[in-house]
C-alpha cells in the first residue's frame, strides 16, 4: 500500500493530530468562520487559535480570505482540493473492514447453508 | 468524532447463527493475503477461542507459533462481540478495539462493526506505515466520510 501524495498526507495527519484543530475544521464544515468564533467557541486564547489555524493553512486545509465589507477581518474555509486527495486514497483502503464483511456475508449466505 | 471506523453490513441470517459463523468459521471467511495477515510472508488462518477469556489468534500450518490478535473482551452470542486488535508493529501496551454488534433485523442481522482505539496511539504510530495501515487508514476513511458529508454516497457505495 502506498500513498500516492505522502507529504500532503503526512502534513495532514499532524495537523489532524490535534483535536483542537479537528474541532476547528468541524466547525469549518458548516460554515466560514472568523477566528474569533473560535475564541469564543473554545474558550482558547487568540494567540493559540492563531497558531492552530497556521498549521492548518500550512497543510493546505484551510484557507483565509478577507471579508469583502472589511479587509481587517479575515475568515477562515475548509479548502476542498486536500480532502478530495485524501479521500481518492483512502478509497483505495478503506474496504479492509467492508471487504472482510462482505467475504462473511458470502460464506454466511452460501447456497449450501439455505434453509 | 473518535478515531474509529464503523461498517455496517446485512446478512440473511439470524443473529444466532450469524456470531456463530462469525466466531466459529472466521478462518473459511477471512480474506486471507499479505494485506490482511499478521505473518505477510506467509499468510495463516484466524481463530477465535470461543468464550470469554478466549483470544482470537492467527494459527499457521508450519509453526505451532501463534500470532495473538488480542484477548476477547466480549461474547455474547447472538449479540455482541469485542476484542483487542494489536497489529504486529504495536508497541508493548499498545492496542485497538474492535466490536462486533449482532441486531436483529427483519428477515436477517444488522452487523455494526466499529474499530476504535487508534487515537491512543502516537501520530507517528508505525501503524500507519505497516500493515495494519489498513486499519488506520479505514479509521480516517471513516472519519472523513463523517465530515465531508458531501463524499458520503460514494465512499459507502461499495459497502453492502
Amino acid at each position: 500500500m502506498t500513498a500516492p501524495k505522502p507529504t500532503l498526507l503526512d502534513n495532514t495527519l499532524v495537523a489532524l493530530a490535534d483535536p483542537t484543530r479537528r474541532r476547528v475544521i468541524d466547525m469549518l464544515r458548516q460554515a466560514p468562520r472568523r477566528p474569533g468564533d473560535f475564541v469564543d467557541a473554545f474558550s482558547i486564547s487568540a494567540p493559540a487559535i492563531s497558531r492552530h489555524l497556521r498549521i492548518l493553512r500550512a497543510a493546505g486545509l484551510v484557507e483565509e480570505e478577507f471579508a469583502e465589507h472589511d479587509a481587517r477581518i479575515r475568515i477562515y474555509r475548509l479548502r476542498p482540493e486536500p480532502f478530495a486527495g485524501l479521500q481518492d486514497w483512502l478509497e483505495q483502503v478503506a474496504g479492509f473492514w467492508s471487504d472482510q464483511l462482505a467475504s462473511f456475508k458470502a460464506h454466511a449466505e452460501a447456497p449450501e447453508r439455505a434453509e | 468524532m473518535s478515531a474509529s471506523a464503523t461498517v455496517v453490513i446485512r446478512v440473511a441470517i439470524a443473529p444466532n447463527m450469524a456470531f456463530d459463523l462469525f466466531t466459529r468459521e472466521i478462518g473459511q471467511w477471512w480474506r486471507r493475503g499479505p494485506a490482511t495477515s499478521f505473518r505477510p510472508a506467509n499468510p495463516g488462518r484466524l481463530e477465535f477461542e470461543s468464550g470469554p477469556g478466549g483470544r482470537l489468534l492467527e494459527c499457521y500450518d508450519d509453526t505451532d507459533h501463534v500470532y495473538e490478535v488480542g484477548k476477547i473482551l466480549d461474547w455474547q452470542p447472538g449479540k455482541r462481540l469485542s476484542f483487542e486488535w494489536i497489529g504486529i508493529n504495536f508497541a508493548p501496551g499498545e492496542k485497538t478495539e474492535v466490536e462486533v454488534l449482532f441486531q436483529a433485523v427483519d428477515e436477517g442481522t444488522r452487523i455494526v462493526l466499529t474499530h476504535s482505539g487508534w487515537d491512543g496511539l502516537p501520530r507517528d504510530h508505525p501503524a500507519r506505515h505497516g500493515l495494519s495501515e489498513q486499519a488506520h487508514l479505514t479509521m480516517l476513511a471513516t472519519w472523513w466520510r463523517q465530515l465531508l458529508g458531501g463524499y458520503a454516497a460514494r465512499t459507502q457505495a461499495g459497502i453492502a
